[in-house]
């Protein structure tokens, strides 16, 4: 029997710039098949090109040893059992569930009318089938969860018969509990005989997941190994094309005495009287479950959310602040979690992007380019930010570069404490390390860091301390020697007494 | 033989650049070289490219405000009937004995006025521009032509200083369009030299990035959107002055959308967060070029929303091209 899927001496341009050369992928019946490789490594394109959204400039697709068409289009394909879920979903928000899974196969009533009752019905089922329970198909969309719209997803892929299921970066915006579910499924479809095609940062999940795993790099086939015969460091290695360094958590070697921020009371619908502390050039961790209020919290701190109480005392003096400026005036900067939304202005260049902060607290009305010209360059150099001219305008660049000049603006106007939301998601190896290294940099000059993460690897390898978090409260904090992944979650999770209990 | 290829190559790009900064520029040189052609040069003489830009300079002024606005990701649906309803106060005024500078000053601040409320509602009480805008439009005509029963109100026809306005030249270059050019400098420094022109462009591209930069976003967008009332207020001084009167159910008919239409044309993005205040000075001329083609080549003047409909069409299908 041949194999579910060939794909063979892959090429693929992009105006004059060749991002794919000679790719070859297979995929057997009820394998879970990892594609790594740092941003830009081709693997997105790979998929597109399997999805038919891209056309490959050379060479062949085979699906159950059956030749697809060149100019195949990418609704046929889907048809034919190749269905692919993107990071950000291609859902409606205002459709419901069923419309959505049935979005232009809707079945209809001799009428010629929507059968409604059998969509619903036929909707329920998949639902069923995924062990998803309790999600109604009449919900609207936008009232689930992220972790149930994938699933939303992945119910609409599977009502297309699928053979071939990709999914790219999917537990990005799942908590860790949502992400064992889906493990589950996804073991749950390779069993049927789904072939799974896992694209991923976090090799961990590799590691927990998959059977076998490829690696591309520079649009380059590097390895194809099975994943048992090789470790997460050598996976990183591959991807990066050297030794790569796995950040360690150092121990805090200031003045625990010296507290830059305090947070005393703070309570709001969702927070109830939070307290914490953090001391100059301290690398701080919230961890916690999505929705435990972490995010909430810094909000607050910088002064876009308005808590019903709440006081933050600046180097012991009380201060508010009412909107972002003046949390910027004060010291105070804000990596946010969803550079996208929040982050980057994708339209405008680079170096408008990496001055914008700078000019909040710039006290002339005229831009001074030179200025900005000189800071532009200094940034691009400092964080080894890939791009050909500080014109360039931001959404060409990769998330990892684009993300360093999120970083890059903030770094600019030298806060003194540092907020990161996230700071690490969706991000490749090599950017990842590079962005730890600034950090413990930062760190050592004084500079207080605050790391909001929902990636347990990333609180454990560079905070010195952690909070968790769970449903608005602190549950507890943990020094360097009484920390694993597991006590972490079980604070989160609000496990621990119980289990504690049980022993 | 490469190298060859690879020189080609690089003129291409450049040519491809150029063309993507500049195509209206370049669309209306074509445009002018054509009809220069079939109207045997009566198109191209001196006198008509005056004209030309002497009535361009109305809608040219309503656009460049017009351009922060929608740089900022708005819109203003009100700029027609608020220049009436400013234009009115100015003959009212300047007919009643009012000083002449008293009376523009007065003119200026009603428009003003409007580009005020529309920010501050559009900003505090979160309801879409479109909405607000069109609102207010509306409720400004009504207005107008309540207070002037309808009709067509006279100023102070014996005013030369004021009819110089509008009708004037200096050095044969009409003083509309020196006022439209001024205003243009001012604003594109403003819009390009400046932290608020910065920040007008980050509000329009990604408000939210916006705020957590510390941008105080309601205040830059009320001040597009006074901006765009000055820019009103000052075409509504040019379009009394022409005729020394205001037409309260007529004058600024239709107007938002010709200067909306410059704006788009002159390659500003209706996304917000790009866009040239130049851009739209051209834009508005290219509109007034193609009226004025039509009238040279005997073209019913009822197919002129069918031209301008197409340009805009042509000029947007250019610019999604290139942006892909």
């Amino acid at each position: 029997m041949p194999n579910l899927l060939e794909m063979e001496n892959i090429s693929k341009s992009f105006s004059g710039v060749k991002v794919l050369h000679n790719v070859d992928l297979d995929l057997k019946r009820g394998e879970v098949l990892a594609l790594c490789g740092e941003n830009g490594a081709g693997k997105s394109t790979l998929m597109k090109i399997l999805a038919a959204v891209y056309k490959s400039d050379e060479g062949i697709i085979c699906l159950e040893g059956e030749e697809a068409p060149l100019n195949i289009h990418t609704f046929d394909m889907q048809n034919k059992g190749v269905s692919m879920i993107h990071q950000e979903f291609n859902l409606i928000n205002h459709l419901s569930v069923a419309q959505n899974i049935f979005l232009t196969r809707e079945p209809l009533k001799r009428t010629g009318l929507i059968d409604f009752k059998k969509m619903n019905r036929d909707a329920k089922e998949l639902l069923i089938s995924l062990g998803q329970h309790n999600i109604s198909p009449t919900a609207s969309l936008s009232s689930l969860k992220t972790a149930q719209q994938q699933m939303v997803e992945i119910a609409k892929a599977i009502s297309f018969n699928v053979k071939v299921l990709i999914m790219d970066e999917p537990t990005s915006m799942l908590t860790m509990k949502e992400t064992e579910i889906l493990f589950d499924l996804i073991r749950e479809l390779a069993k049927k005989g789904i072939g799974v095609i896992y694209i991923s940062h976090r090799l961990k999940e590799i590691k927990e997941v998959c059977d076998r795993v490829v690696i591309l790099r520079d649009g380059k086939f590097i390895t194809n190994q099975n994943v048992s015969d090789i470790t997460e460091q050598e996976i990183a290695n591959y991807m990066v094309g050297r030794e790569v360094s796995i950040s360690q958590a150092t121990d805090f070697s200031g003045d625990a005495n010296d507290i830059v921020l305090e947070v005393r009371h703070v309570s709001d619908l969702l927070l109830k009287d939070v307290n914490f502390k953090v001391a100059r050039g301290e690398i701080l961790g919230f961890s916690g479950l999505v929705g435990s209020g972490r995010s909430e919290l810094m909000e607050f701190i910088f002064g876009i959310r308005k808590p019903k109480s709440g006081e933050v005392y600046l180097n012991k003096k009380l201060v508010t602040n009412k909107t972002p400026d003046s949390a910027i005036l004060r010291g105070i900067g804000f990596i946010t979690e969803d550079r996208q939304r929040s982050g980057i202005l994708n339209r405008r260049n680079i170096r408008e992007n990496i001055n914008l902060i700078g000019q909040i607290k710039h006290k002339g009305f005229i831009n001074i380019s030179s200025k900005q010209k000189y800071n532009a360059a200094k940034m691009i150099k400092q964080l080894n930010i890939k791009c050909t001219a500080q014109t360039q305008t931001v959404n060409t660049l990769s998330g990892g570069n684009q993300q360093k000049i999120v970083l890059a603006k903030w770094l600019l106007v030298d806060s003194d404490i540092l907020i990161l939301d996230e700071p690490t998601r969706g991000i490749d190896v090599g950017s990842r390390e590079e962005i730890y290294n600034i950090i413990h940099e930062l760190s050592a000059a004084g500079k207080t860091i605050i790391i909001v993460s929902s990636d347990l690897t990333e609180v454990l390898s560079i905070c010195q301390r952690v909070i968790v978090m769970h449903e608005g409260t602190i549950k507890t904090e943990l020094t360097r020697d009484d920390r694993t992944e597991e006590s972490i979650m079980s604070y989160a999770t609000n496990t621990r007494q119980t289990q504690e209990g049980k022993a | 033989m490469s190298n060859f290829i690879k020189n080609k190559i690089q003129i291409l790009d450049v040519f491809q650049n150029l063309w993507a900064k500049y195509n209206a520029i370049f669309v209306f040189l074509i445009l002018f070289a054509i009809l220069a052609m079939l109207t045997d040069g009566r198109f191209a003489s001196y006198n008509n490219i005056t004209t030309i830009l002497r009535n361009a300079s109305t809608i040219g002024l309503i656009a460049v405000g017009m351009t922060f606005v929608i740089i900022a990701g708005g819109i203003d649906l009100s700029s027609g009937p608020v220049m009436a309803t400013a234009g009115l106060a100015l003959v009212f005024l300047q007919g009643g004995g009012t000083p002449l500078p008293l009376a523009m000053l007065v003119c200026i601040i009603v428009a003003t006025s409007f580009g005020l409320i529309n920010g501050i509602i559009i900003t505090k009480a979160k309801v879409p521009p479109f909405i607000v805008t069109l609102a207010i439009g509306i409720i400004a005509r009504s207005v107008t032509m309540y207070i002037g029963r309808g009709a067509t109100i006279t100023g102070d026809n014996t005013d030369t200083v004021f009819k110089t306005i509008g009708n004037g030249s200096i050095l044969t270059i009409p003083i509309p369009f020196i006022i439209l050019m001024v205003v243009a400098t001012i604003l594109t420094v403003l819009l390009v030299k400046t932290k608020f022109g910065t920040f007008v462009f980050a509000v329009g591209c990604n408000e939210v990035a916006a705020k957590y930069s510390g941008i105080k976003v309601d205040n830059i967008k009320i001040l597009t959107y006074v901006i765009a009332g000055i820019c009103v207020g000052l075409a509504g001084i040019i379009e009394a002055s022409r005729m020394v009167a205001v037409s309260t159910t007529t004058t600024g008919s239709y107007y938002e959308f010709d200067a909306i239409t410059a704006v788009l044309v002159g390659g500003t993005s209706l996304m917000g967060g790009q866009g040239t205040i130049y851009g739209s000075v051209i834009g508005a001329i290219i509109l007034f070029f193609v009226n004025n083609i039509m009238i040279h080549l005997h073209i019913s003047t009822y197919l002129t929303g069918a031209i301008k409909g197409a340009v805009i069409m042509i000029a947007v299908l250019l610019q999604t091209r290139n942006r892909n």
